[in-house]
């Protein structure tokens, strides 16, 4: 910082072009781009390491999440649960909580989609089906976020620790609604639940092979990105985020804040595990989200708590959890060697990134 | 024997694997970091543990391995931490998620193979104690390693000059600087030795209990020890007694079931994680606080 102004008064007035290259960090975006270079040559040595084709793991990981029409339009459909999952954590994380738990709620949003969608499958015609399942997947989601806020606010214990242990529990609820109740008589072996009716399955739209969910995702997106910066509450949210001394001084009510803050971030978690059951699995199973929550909490860090930033990297990190697929297939690597990419990268992210938080 | 006996009895090595990771966490925390990666370090330490002992036929060289992949780890959330000042909870779920993964992959070929487990060693006289003796002094040797760094750690914390400076740097840093020492390296090894310990819990889970890997076997008990060394207040014989009630959580599941008690197997998968939300929940309302001054901003920061 105190660098580039220097540099600013430096050379006032020289010619614009040479002022101009002169500001451009080099050492800087030549570091950020090396470190994230070397992210990529890790992971490939490792994947080699294993038995893999060092030459093609890229191009085959880029064909099987982003180059293929069909291929992206997968990765756009698993975009759906992890990018609410990075809403879930970007909303509270302004006013200052911890969601770590946006794999439990997704999950709490899917099992409360099940639940409805098997009872009301039939009964309830076409569009009104959906969004009585769907808005019965965010009520879910809401309430499981809504305990640890409860938790934090009127008792005193850590959201982030709470809420983080309750995905455990959402898991075990989850496996035994689909071992008892609702087992699938059909189900051949396989653990899952009945499947729900087509009359509350999202269809296929623009002829390609994603849904409506995507659309829904962007939007909200957006949303919260206006919620968060041109709404009252979302004002206050920033505020009791930034200085809670200085909000409640000002009379903002904290609490309801916060609980409304993790409640709304909840219930972007439910409607994102109810979104993906309908529009994708059609009926649950054991380790239907397979880690999508933590990845999304982790799109909503590399964001930095923006939700169309978050959004937009929990598309990237769709992109590359769906490749360990490719990898899977063509290259016999075990499918979460791409959790090792995962984490190499956002761990770059924080090895090079912008330094955060207060010095010793 | 009744049931509660067995229960109580058979909760030891359990809670054995648990209370290593709590411990570490202990002395990552009293110096003002919290570790998510503690999950991480124990299946780090779960698979070198159990790697290098079918490799080498050697336990004891195994046990070294868990923990110098629990030490890697903790020197990777330390760097992100300690040096880079990251948000401290991102960068211990970034170590799980790198762990998690290099550790399926690696353990691929190791699912299935079994060794022996730790032997137990009976000590004399002890061990013939009635009901207690057995289940307290006929243990494997990481058991009685963690005996001794209960009151070793609270000793160490409570009484030495180390002790106090960690404690000290958990608390104020600024202080520990004027005081003369340096508050970043105290919390460097702090975290990197805290997650060593969670390696040998990792590996008290794969070599002293089961006897075998198996892919994300920690199953979030990294996660519970986060939580047993905040319920127990940041003291080792809180934690003692916390990692006890989970080690008996998790004997309830595995003796109700082998009584063919009717109670839903879910219902006790659940109650492990249920029981320490609950606990949490009871002291963080009615306990004193008492967490070191730099965790309260930690546990709910923002970045």
């Amino acid at each position: 910082m105190t660098v580039e102004q220097s540099q600013k008064i430096a050379v006032p007035g020289v010619s614009s072009l040479r002022t101009f290259a002169a500001r451009i960090p080099w050492k800087r975006i030549a570091l950020v781009v090396g470190s994230y270079a070397a992210c990529v040559i890790v992971f490939t040595a490792f994947s080699a390491w294993q038995g893999a084709n060092p030459l093609t793991i890229i191009p085959t990981m880029l064909q099987s999440s982003l180059l293929d029409p069909s291929a992206f339009s997968q990765t756009l459909l698993r975009a759906v649960p992890v990018g609410f999952a990075a809403l879930a954590a970007a909303i509270p994380a302004r006013a200052g909580l911890v969601n770590v738990g946006g794999e439990g709620q997704l999950i709490m949003g899917a099992v409360a989609a099940t639940g409805t969608g098997l009872a009301v499958g039939g009964s309830i015609p076409g569009v009104l089906g959906i969004l009585v399942t769907v808005v019965a997947g965010m009520a879910a989601g809401a309430i499981w976020a809504g305990i640890s806020a409860a938790l934090k606010v009127w008792l005193g214990a850590a959201e982030s620790v709470t809420s983080l242990l309750m995905n455990f529990i959402a898991n075990d609820i989850m496996l035994f609604l689909i071992y008892e109740p609702w087992k699938d008589p059909n189900g051949s072996g396989q653990p899952q639940s009945r499947p729900l009716s087509d009359g509350i399955r999202l269809e296929p739209i623009f002829g390609l092979d994603i849904n409506v969910a995507v659309i829904v995702l962007l939007v909200f997106a957006v949303g919260m990105w206006l919620v968060i910066s041109k709404t009252g509450w979302g004002f206050a949210l920033r505020v009791t985020g930034g200085n809670p001394v200085a909000a409640s001084r000002n009379g903002l009510p904290t609490k309801s804040l916060a609980l409304s803050a993790m409640m709304v971030g909840g219930a972007l978690a439910g409607l994102g595990g109810a979104l993906n059951l309908i529009g994708v699995e059609g009926q649950l199973r054991p380790d239907i989200t397979e880690t999508f929550g933590y990845i999304g909490f982790l799109a909503c860090f590399l964001g930095r708590n923006d939700p169309i930033k978050a959004v937009i990297a929990a598309i990237l990190f769709s992109a590359i959890a769906l490749s360990g697929n490719g990898l899977q297939i063509t290259e016999g690597l075990d499918g979460s060697v791409v959790n090792v990419l995962l984490g190499a990268i956002v761990l770059t992210m924080l090895a090079v990134g912008r330094r955060q938080g207060e010095t010793l | 024997m009744n049931i509660v006996g067995e229960i109580l009895t058979t909760a030891i090595p359990g809670s054995v694997a648990i209370a290593y990771p709590a411990l570490g966490e202990l002395i990552s925390e009293r110096g003002g970091v919290i570790n998510l990666g503690t999950e991480g370090a124990m299946l780090a330490g779960a698979l070198s543990g159990f790697a290098v002992t079918i490799t080498t036929g050697n336990i004891w060289l195994g046990i070294l391995a868990a923990v110098l992949a629990g030490a890697a780890c903790g020197a990777v959330h330390a760097y992100a931490v300690v040096i880079r000042k990251a948000n401290q909870l991102a960068s211990g779920l970034v170590v799980w998620f790198l762990a998690l993964g290099i550790t399926s992959v690696l353990g691929a070929s190791y699912n299935g193979q079994v060794v022996t487990p730790l032997a137990s060693i009976p000590i004399p006289g002890l061990s013939s104690i009635p009901v207690i003796g057995q289940a307290l002094f006929n243990q494997n040797a990481l058991v009685y390693v963690a005996y001794i760094l209960v009151p070793g750690i609270w000793w160490f914390i409570s009484y030495t000059r180390p002790g106090l400076i960690l404690r000290a740097t958990g608390e104020r840093p600024a202080v520990v600087f004027a005081g003369g020492h340096n508050p970043t390296l105290v919390r460097y090894v702090a975290v990197t030795v805290g997650s060593a310990l969670a390696g040998v819990g990792g590996a008290e889970l794969a070599l002293g209990i089961v006897g075998n890997w198996s892919d994300d076997m920690t199953s979030g008990y990294g996660f519970v020890a986060v939580a047993v060394v905040i319920f127990a207040r940041w003291n080792p014989f809180g934690v003692a007694i916390g990692a006890y009630l989970f080690g008996v959580c998790l004997a309830v599941s595995s003796v109700v079931q082998a009584q063919g008690i009717a109670i839903n197997q879910y219902v006790l998968d659940a109650l492990p994680y249920a029981v320490t939300v609950v606990v949490l929940v009871v002291v963080s309302a009615f306990g004193r606080n008492n967490a070191p001054e730099s965790q309260r901003e930690a546990l709910s920061e923002i970045q």
